[in-house]
């Protein structure tokens, strides 16, 4: 492995800050990692519509809301673990994200962007909707034994089931770069993406590239809500920070990069939870969050780097 | 292999190509005509990339009128457009081999194909790690030639290969072409009728998306329209 001579200073500028906080207090670091599994397995799937061929999609958190409440009720009213429910929400989700392009996001590929921006952001609005027609706007979350597993290191314990977020996001993201480099459809979205143009001309059948990757979007942030409900507590406004988070990750990863969201993640993640385990100051980790985006993107933008 | 009847083609409710016949067989074809005169618009028609409003293209027998564009390449039609359409951030290798990769029978060969085109262009050969993105234009005009080529099609359309070529390149690029005619049709649409004259076999004037006149490349040569709207003498 070659290490980028650039990036040298700044690996150690990282191992330094993992030390000072292990010093100070390891369950940040902890929950850190673990946070920032939850934002990359939500973005991940916006970095590969967004990022590779470049459809936006406002409803990217709801659709995982949806997901979530599949799940939840095939859990509630067949008594199936969320984990088994999860195969049978993805084939659904599957179709449903399949529709929505057909039906939707297919009118608008040849429009000016604005277009899918206002039409996805719609879409959200009729979902959180529908689900609290159907649902109520109540919280919703099952009670899983599982979920508050702990482990003790030293005189430390902490949660341990919010690392399969880490395992998802490492799974999702490593499992994209192969197709994306590996795959006569991973090859096309690529080339779909950089010139749809271009593509059709060599033989791609374009609009099956969009309809698949957007499926697969769909398929895996859907999973992300799947497991999302097995952790934390569910109501019809929950997906929609996701979304513009997820469109901030994807921003500061810079646009078509799957690793860059995991680094963006971790900063994320950790600066977070830094925040919130300052006696008092948690409220100001939202405010963090997207400082440190806009910084990023800022410095970025300075030093004329692309996006 | 290429025969277009009564092809009628517009934007909106504008009417850009009028009742235009034209025919490629196993020869070299130019269609020349002045800017805005429809020449791109014919090429797309026949691509797939705008749908014909009236008339009949057949190619290979086969009409074609709503063929997607993706399936014309398929087909064994390959476009070297007049914008290059190139994948700005992959190599030009990368470029070269996604010429190939979606066609069934050119997929295969795809290596010996590349060797005929890097003896064509060696320039490319050369700069096969660049991106594509970060050449001159004349250098992605050859590699949006090139990698038409690796399709390995039967009808091969340039929009205007010659345009911001330097002199040198525009005889060289006429060149290649004269040497491809051998095993492919062409079909040409060309600003610089001087130097296409001497690759092609038959050639169309467009004018206001009619055709005005159809001769052999030698007929063109003596026509005193042509003569005088086109080779300016
Ligand atoms: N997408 C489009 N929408 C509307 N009008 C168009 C479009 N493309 C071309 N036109 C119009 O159609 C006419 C023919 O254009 P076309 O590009 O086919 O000409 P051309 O012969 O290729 O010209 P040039 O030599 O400049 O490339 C022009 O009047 C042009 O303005
Ligand atoms: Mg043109």
């Amino acid at each position: 492995m070659t290490v980028n001579r650039k990036a040298v200073p700044w690996i150690i500028l990282g191992a330094a800050a993992v030390v000072a906080i292990l010093a100070w207090k390891p369950t940040v670091l902890i929950y850190g990692v673990q946070r920032a599994g939850l934002y990359a397995s939500v973005a991940i799937p916006m970095a590969l519509v967004l990022g590779i061929v470049h459809i936006v999609n406002l409803a990217h958190g709801e659709i995982m809301m949806v997901s979530a409440y599949l799940t939840y009720n095939i859990a509630r009213s067949i008594g199936l673990d969320p984990w088994l429910a999860l195969l049978p929400v993805a084939l659904v989700m599957g179709i449903m994200g399949y529709f929505i392009f057909q039906l939707t996001i297919r009118h608008t590929l040849k429009a000016p962007e604005l277009n899918q921006l206002i039409l996805t952001f719609g879409i959200a609005i009729t979902m959180t909707q529908a689900i609290s027609l159907i649902f109520t706007p109540q919280t919703r979350k099952l009670p899983l034994s599982y979920v508050s597993m702990s482990a003790t290191i030293g005189e430390t314990s902490f949660g341990v089931y919010d690392f399969v977020y880490v395992a998802i996001a490492l799974l999702m993201g490593f499992g994209i770069k192969w197709f994306l480099s590996n795959t006569r459809m991973g090859k096309a979205a690529v080339a779909v993406g950089q010139n749809p143009r271009g593509a059709a001309i060599v033989g791609i059948d374009v609009m099956k590239t969009y309809v698949f990757i957007f499926t697969v979007s769909v398929i895996l942030v859907g999973m992300t809500g799947s497991v999302f409900m097995t952790r934390q507590s569910i109501f019809p406004y929950v997906g929609s920070p996701y979304t513009m988070k997820s469109f901030s990750l994807v921003a500061m990863a810079g646009i078509g990069s799957i690793s860059g969201i995991i680094y963006s993640s971790l900063l994320l993640g950790i600066a977070e939870a830094a925040i919130n385990g300052i006696r008092g100051a948690s409220g100001w980790s939202g405010i963090v969050f997207f400082l440190i985006i806009i910084i990023v993107i800022a410095v970025r933008a300075y030093k004329g780097r692309k996006l | 292999m290429l025969k277009i009847q009564g092809l009628e083609c517009g934007y909106g409710r504008m009417r850009v190509i009028e009742g235009v016949n034209l025919e490629v067989g196993a020869e070299s074809v130019g269609l020349f005509g002045p800017n805005g005169a429809g020449k791109t618009t014919l090429i797309g028609a026949v691509m797939g990339i705008n749908k014909p409003w009236g008339g009949s293209i057949e190619f290979d027998g086969k009409r074609i009128e709503n063929t997607d564009t993706h399936f014309m390449a398929r087909m064994g039609v390959a476009l070297v457009p007049q914008e290059r359409e190139l994948f700005p951030g992959m190599s030009v290798d990368d470029n070269l081999m996604l010429g190939a990769a979606y066609i069934p029978h050119a997929r295969d060969k795809s290596d010996e194909q590349l060797e005929k085109v890097f003896s064509l262009f060696p320039i490319l050969r050369e700069r096969r790690k660049q991106l594509a993105g970060t050449m001159s234009g004349g250098q992605q005009r050859m590699v949006a030639i090139a990698r038409a080529l690796m399709s390995n099609p039967k009808l091969l359309i340039l929009d205007e290969p010659s345009l911001g070529l330097q002199p040198s390149i525009v005889a060289e690029v006429f060149e290649v072409l004269k040497e491809l005619k051998k095993t492919v049709s062409i079909l040409v649409t060309e600003q610089n009728v001087r130097e296409s004259l001497r690759s092609i076999d038959r050639g169309y004037v467009l004018e206001n998306g009619k055709i005005v006149i159809e001769d052999s490349a030698e007929g063109l040569k003596t026509n005193p329209y042509v003569l005088k709207s086109y080779l300016g003498l």
